[in-house]
C-alpha cells in the first residue's frame, strides 16, 4: 500500500517528457489556488499521484488528503461515505459516522472516478460545492467544510456532458483548472526514466542494489504499449525485481504477455500499405531450416522507409506526415526516435530527399 | 495433430529477442496437440524463466493454433 510520502514531490519520478514536464510545471503555478482541479487520464497514469503532489505544494500540506474512488460504491453508499450519517440513520447505523468531506476539513478530498458518479448524485455533490457545506445523512446539521476539491476521471467528462450523463454546471465547478495526463504509449521517451527508478525502488526494498537490464528488455519495455500505463510498469518492474535469480535482468524475468504483444510479428501492428509484411506472414515459412531472419530490424526498416516515404512527400512536415500515416503526430515522434531516423525539427525542411536521415 | 511449422511459427515470434538476450527457444518434439520445448542458453536454468515462458507460450499456442492443448518445458 502507498503512504503519503511516497507522492512527497521529491520522491515522485519525473518523467522527461514535455507533456509531462508541462504537468509538472502546472502543478507548482495552481499549488496556491484553492480551486478545484479535473485530473483526466487513463487508468495508471497517475491521477492520485497529481492530486497528492497539488495537496503537497498547496499551504493545505500540513491538513489531511483523503482520497476516495467513487467507483467503489453504490449510489447510497457513496452519500453516506462522503457526507457520513448521524445515528440510527438506517439500519445498521449504529453510531454516528463523519463523511469524507469532513474527514478532510482543512486539507483536501480527491474524488477519483468521478465518471462514474450517477446523476442523482451529482446534484448533491453540486450542492456541496456551492455551499462548502454538508449534512450527514439523518442528519439537519449543516456542517461547513473547508475542502479543496480534486476530482479524477478516465474519461472525458465534456464528452458524458454532451451524452447528458454528467450535469453541465457540476463540470464547470469541477473543472476550473484541467490537467490531461497522457498515456505513457505516448510518451515512451519516459520509459527508461521509469524503469529505472521502479527497478531501483523494488531492489532498495529487497536491500540489493539494481542488477544491470538487458538491452533487448529495454527494448521490449519502450516497443509495448503498456494499456496499464505507469501502474502496469511499475507492477512489471516489481515482478521483475522478484523473479531475477541471476544477478540481471533479462528477458526470462519478464512477464510473457509482455514478450509476445511487444513481439514485432503482433497482428495490427503495421500499416496496411506495407508492402512487405502481410497476413501471408501466418502461412509460415515451409523450409524452416533456412537462414535465419530478424523479423525485428525487418520490420523497423519496413516502418523507416514509409516514415521516410511520408516525410518526403510532405516536404518534413511531421504533422501531415502523420495524417498520412494515419498515426498521431505524437506517435510519429515516438516511432522516428524509435527508427533511430534523423529528422530536421523545423517543420519547413527543404523540400529535397535529403531531408530525414538514418542515423549514423 | 498439430503441424511442426505451425508451432515453430509462435516460437519464431519470440526467437529473435530471446537470441538477442543470449538464450533460445528449441522445440524439442510435438505429440499430438502437444509440444515441448526446452530452454537454452541463458535464463535455462531459471525457474522465473520456465514460468514465464511456460505461460506466454502456452497462450500464444493456443491462441494461434485453435486445437494445441498443452506445452511442456523439459
Amino acid at each position: 500500500m502507498r503512504t503519503a510520502s511516497d507522492f512527497a514531490p521529491e520522491n515522485v519520478v519525473v518523467g522527461t517528457s514535455p507533456r509531462m514536464r508541462a504537468v509538472f510545471d502546472f502543478v507548482r503555478v495552481i499549488g496556491d489556488s484553492h480551486s478545484s482541479v479535473l485530473v483526466t487520464g487513463e487508468s495508471g497514469t497517475g491521477k492520485e499521484v497529481i492530486a497528492n503532489m497539488i495537496h503537497h505544494a498547496s499551504p493545505r500540506r500540513h491538513r489531511p488528503f483523503v482520497a476516495v474512488s467513487c467507483a467503489l460504491f453504490s449510489e447510497n453508499l457513496i452519500e453516506t461515505e462522503l457526507f457520513g450519517h448521524e445515528r440510527g440513520a438506517f439500519t445498521g447505523a449504529i453510531r454516528e459516522k463523519a463523511g469524507r468531506f469532513e474527514l478532510a476539513q482543512g486539507g483536501t478530498i480527491f474524488l477519483d472516478d468521478i465518471d462514474d458518479v450517477p446523476l442523482g448524485m451529482q446534484v448533491k455533490l453540486l450542492r456541496v460545492i456551492q455551499n462548502r457545506t454538508v449534512e450527514r445523512v439523518g442528519g439537519t446539521r449543516t456542517i461547513p467544510v473547508d475542502v479543496r476539491i480534486i476530482t479524477g476521471s478516465k474519461r472525458d467528462l465534456r464528452q458524458l456532458v454532451a451524452e447528458g450523463k454528467f450535469r453541465e454546471d457540476l463540470y464547470y465547478r469541477l473543472n476550473v483548472l484541467p490537467i490531461v495526463l497522457p498515456p505513457l504509449r505516448e510518451r515512451r521517451e519516459d520509459i527508461p526514466v521509469l524503469t529505472d527508478a521502479f527497478l531501483r525502488r523494488f531492489f532498495r526494498q529487497r536491500g540489493e542494489n539494481m542488477p544491470d537490464v538487458s538491452p533487448v528488455v529495454r527494448q521490449v519495455f519502450m516497443r509495448y504499449d503498456w494499456p496499464g500505463n505507469v501502474r502496469e510498469l511499475e507492477n512489471a518492474c516489481e515482478r521483475m525485481a522478484q523473479t531475477s535469480t541471476c544477478g540481471a535482468i533479462k528477458l526470462g524475468c519478464m512477464a510473457a504477455n509482455l514478450l509476445f504483444q511487444a513481439a514485432p510479428a503482433a497482428p495490427a501492428a503495421q500499416p496496411a500499405e506495407s508492402p512487405a509484411v502481410g497476413p501471408e506472414l501466418e502461412a509460415v515459412d515451409p523450409t524452416p531450416a533456412a537462414s535465419s531472419i530478424s523479423l525485428d530490424d525487418r520490420l523497423r526498416e519496413v516502418e523507416a522507409n514509409l516514415i521516410t516515404w511520408a516525410l518526403r512527400v510532405t516536404t518534413g512536415n511531421k504533422s501531415k506526415a502523420a495524417e498520412l500515416l494515419k498515426i498521431k503526430r505524437s506517435t510519429l515522434g515516438d516511432r522516428i526516435q524509435r527508427c533511430g531516423l534523423r529528422v530536421d525539427d523545423d517543420e519547413a525542411a527543404p523540400p529535397t530527399t535529403e531531408s530525414p536521415q538514418f542515423a549514423a | 495433430m498439430v503441424s511442426r511449422e505451425r508451432v515453430e511459427g509462435v516460437l519464431q515470434r519470440i526467437r529473435p529477442l530471446m537470441q538477442a538476450d543470449g538464450g533460445d527457444i528449441e522445440l524439442v518434439g510435438i505429440e499430438g496437440n502437444m509440444a515441448r520445448v526446452r530452454l537454452r542458453g541463458m535464463c535455462a536454468g531459471c525457474p522465473s524463466a520456465h514460468m514465464t515462458l511456460y505461460l506466454g507460450v502456452e497462450t500464444a499456442l493456443r491462441e494461434a493454433i485453435h486445437e494445441f492443448e498443452r506445452l511442456e518445458v523439459v
